[in-house]
């Protein structure tokens, strides 16, 4: 087990390298006079010319490229070109706020789709098409709508909740979760339906897969079959939809955290995108591809737990 | 443990009695708490940096002012009054500004404000390589006469001097701070308010609480000021209509919600658009070289339906590029170009382009609908408006390697000499093609020489621009600013938002 993390790992910081570099040369060969856009519209060539030096952008690329990779090494990110503020803090206070929201609605997404699909998948009937028909619907209506309309009742129109984020060093507990509960709902409608889905099609699989009828055979209980046995060989599907869910999360989440002005990465990476602040760009991609990476190792080493046979493989 | 139906009675008795008490002491706390006033205002985007060299003008300038004083205070209608300076005095030549500056200011950090303190931020602006720096570039130094007068020192006459000095380059921050790293996160001035540091997050919310002492108690009205930082404009919208913040921008459709909610707004125009037809010298697109074609563009145009089309008629049909409160602007030239196709048609003809030419403008972000309106109403006349790929981020960049004829933009309305330098001058971004001819640099430099007259002098400025059609505006856009009724709030001249001194509780 310890060798298979290790490789995995292994492959991990590969992907993260490459990815590094694919980024950065694609983002600084495309992005024009970065200085005069910082500078404004009225600064003048001399203005610019100063910034270009100051931000180092007259070195060659490829020596900007390793400059930044020694620094990334030692945990510096850089500092954002607009703001001066390093990217390592920009993200540190972001991050915290982007996963907890992410963490509990991925908790509730994987409890709620794991109740829903394996109640489709057994009683069939009108359960199962309840679900088909919620799984298209909310397949279909993207989480920021469903975000708008959360605000306008629960928010706005009966005052439940704060419309927009509250969270502040001076507020306490209940702040966080007022302010966390409407986005994660959203993200929840969003998760759940797609993820019962899957579920429901891999346990149903696993029902009539042979097996199953040999235990029923020998007189092994409804209950125990579906807990003891269905359950855990539907797992593996099951986990990887919810990894995907959570991978596809961190781009829904973008926009649920700015509908609700949360101080997430969300903003950040809108922010930094839209003012083309490439050291900060930068450190939303490595962000994004390390949470890549650690789920995917996370669900591999967890199917690697419940099927032995992945290991080897 | 069972209560009994007299147990019940009795903690219903007690909770209601604990409940009217508790009503009782609000009551009475009531006053007090009126004292104790907080206003909370949403806004678009948090500051870049505290260094009082790095501010911006615009919605931007607004934070700063919690913390800063400017040297000038430039009041709503405009007019320039004192602040941290008492009197001022220009020379004969318009060359020396002579600045007599208060004596009983302090800085939050306990640095005095003096001449030295004036010159060091004047010097540090200068140098910091801030979006601003332009604003002191005929500034060539600052002379400390003595402990309360400096002397700044023009290169070159500017007009806009005194106004900048109630802008960005007039913020004083504490010199003792001024260059650290330290002011880049936590400001030091000597403004009507101190940042709240721990109840502040970057980017989501920055508190200020009222300073004590502060030597003019009139422009501090509030106790505690807060800036929620809200870039969505739905979220902007959803903030103010459920109470979060007490102030936002809007636009002329998410206002209708606001409207609908009772919010108050505090409509201003700032910006003009339109289109800036910038190869007036036929560099790229020679039919643009033609005056003729130029002002056959701009009678295409059906200004006033097209503003209540697309902007639900929130605004002023215009044919000038100046603004109403520059000096520049005169009615006369406000309808300039009305809308006549068919003289339109004729000018093209005219020119030798009776069967139509082709104009190429990039799309811009936002400006979608505005842009397929004009695609339509050129069509009609006979000219093809083709629109290339969107401006990305870096467009200032682009604009100024020349890489397009012709775009549609929303330009600020400053000051004349703001103006000027932003899209006239051969210096202007938006010229980037430097179109000039002697006529109008004699013109500009009458301006930039003209003091006290200078926005009398840019009225010609102007009207050689509207009648050589350099741009073709369409419309001044009003700035939608809502409020609740808690609050009471008076428009900033030439400002989308209003300075931090506009705003009061409500009578």
């Amino acid at each position: 087990m310890i060798r298979f993390i290790a490789k995995r790992l292994g492959s991990g910081v590969v992907v993260l390298f490459v990815v590094s570099a694919l980024t950065f040369f694609l983002l600084y060969m495309s992005s024009g006079s970065i200085a005069r856009n910082i500078l404004g519209d009225q600064a003048t060539a001399e203005q610019v010319a100063l910034k270009e030096q100051e931000l180092g952008l007259d070195q060659p690329l490829v020596v900007r490229y390793f400059a930044w990779v020694g620094d990334a090494l030692t945990g510096n990110l850089g500092a954002s070109w607009f703001t001066s503020e390093p990217v390592a803090n920009s993200l540190a206070s972001r991050i915290p706020v982007t996963m907890t929201m992410v963490f509990t609605a991925m908790i509730l997404i994987a409890i709620c789709a794991a109740l829903i699909g394996v109640a489709a998948a057994v009683k069939r009937g009108w359960v199962d098409r309840a679900v088909q028909v919620g799984a298209i619907i909310g397949d279909s209506v993207p989480g920021f709508v469903i975000g708008v309309i959360l605000v306008t009742v629960l928010a706005i129109q009966l005052g439940l909740f704060p419309a927009t984020s509250t969270i502040s060093p001076d507020s306490g507990a209940d702040a966080w979760v007022y302010s966390m509960s409407l986005p994660v709902i959203a993200l929840l409608i969003n998760g759940v339906t797609g993820g019962a889905q899957q579920i429901r099609s891999a346990v149903i699989k696993q029902l009539e897969r042979d097996y199953v009828r040999t235990l029923r055979s020998r007189g092994i209980g409804e209950r125990e079959i579906l807990f003891k046995h269905v359950l855990r060989s539907s797992a593996p599907a099951g986990l990887t939809v919810l990894s995907l869910q959570l991978i596809g999360m961190l781009g829904g989440v973008v926009i649920i955290e700015q509908i609700f002005a949360l101080p997430g990465m969300g903003p950040l990476a809108v922010t930094a995108t839209t003012q083309t602040d490439l050291p900060v760009v930068m450190g939303v991609v490595m962000y994004t591809v390390v949470v890549v990476i650690v789920v995917n190792l996370l669900v591999d080493i967890l199917n690697g737990w419940l099927n032995p046979k992945v290991r080897v493989s | 443990m069972k209560l009994g139906p007299k147990a019940a009675a009795t903690a219903l008795t007690v909770s209601a009695a604990l409940a009217l008490t508790a009503c009782g002491g609000t009551a009475n706390s009531g006053p007090a708490a009126a004292a104790a006033t907080a206003l909370t205002i949403g806004t678009i985007q948090d500051v870049r940096s505290w260094d009082p060299a790095q501010a911006h003008v615009g919605h931007v300038l607004q934070p700063y002012q919690a913390v800063y004083d400017t040297l000038i205070l430039r009041e709503p209608d405009g007019k320039l009054s004192p602040m941290l300076a008492t009197e001022w005095k220009y020379n004969e030549a318009n060359t020396k500004l002579t600045v007599d500056l208060r004596t009983d200011v302090t800085f939050s950090d306990g640095a005095k404000f003096d001449a030295e303190a004036a010159k060091a931020n004047m010097d540090h602006f200068k140098k910091a390589n801030g979006p601003q720096m332009a604003q002191l570039a005929s500034v060539s130094d600052v002379a400390v006469v003595d402990a309360d007068t400096i002397d700044i020192n023009l290169s070159t006459p500017d007009p806009a001097l005194e106004y900048f000095l109630s802008q960005a380059a007039g913020l004083m921050g504490s010199p003792k701070a001024l260059g650290s790293e330290g002011i880049k996160t936590e400001p030091a001035g000597s403004g009507p308010y101190v940042m709240d540091k721990a109840a502040s997050v970057k980017d989501s919310q920055t508190v200020f609480n009222a300073r004590k002492d502060y030597w003019n108690k009139d422009l501090q009205k509030y106790q505690k000021l807060t800036f929620k930082i809200l870039a969505d404009i739905t979220a902007r919208t959803n903030a103010l209509v459920s109470g979060q913040v007490d102030a936002t921008i809007l636009d002329p459709k998410t206002g209708k919600q606001a409207e609908g909610a009772k919010m108050k707004l505090a409509a201003n125009e700032v910006d003009w658009q339109g289109l800036l037809l910038l190869d007036r010298d036929g560099a790229k697109n020679p039919a643009l070289k033609d005056v003729k074609v130029r002002q056959a563009i701009n009678y295409a145009f059906d200004r006033k339906t097209i503003l209540d089309q697309v902007m639900l008629g929130q605004g002023t049909p215009t044919s000038q590029p100046f603004g109403k409160a520059s000096g520049a602007w005169t009615e006369e030239l406000e309808n300039h170009y009305s809308y006549d196709p068919a003289k339109a048609k004729q000018l093209l003809k005219e020119a030798g382009y009776e069967n139509g030419l082709t104009l190429e403008i990039p799309a811009v972000p936002n400006f979608e609908t505005q842009i397929s309106v004009v695609k339509q109403q050129l069509a009609d006349v006979g000219i093809t408006l083709n629109v290339g790929a969107a401006l990305t981020n870096t467009f200032t960049s682009d604009v100024a390697a020349q890489k397009y004829t012709t775009m549609y933009f929303s330009l600020f309305q400053g000051e004349p000499t703001v103006a000027i330098n932003q899209i006239i001058s051969t210096k202007a971004l938006y010229n980037p093609f430097k179109n000039a001819n002697p006529e109008l640099d004699a013109k500009i430099e009458a301006v930039r020489a003209g003091g006290a007259d200078a926005g009398k002098l840019a009225q010609d400025v102007n009207k050689y621009v509207v009648e050589q059609a350099w741009f073709a505006p369409l419309f001044r856009v009003n700035q939608m600013y809502y409020h609740n009724s808690k609050v009471d709030v008076t428009p900033q001249i030439q400002q989308a938002v209003p300075s931090i001194y506009n705003y009061s509780p409500a009578k």
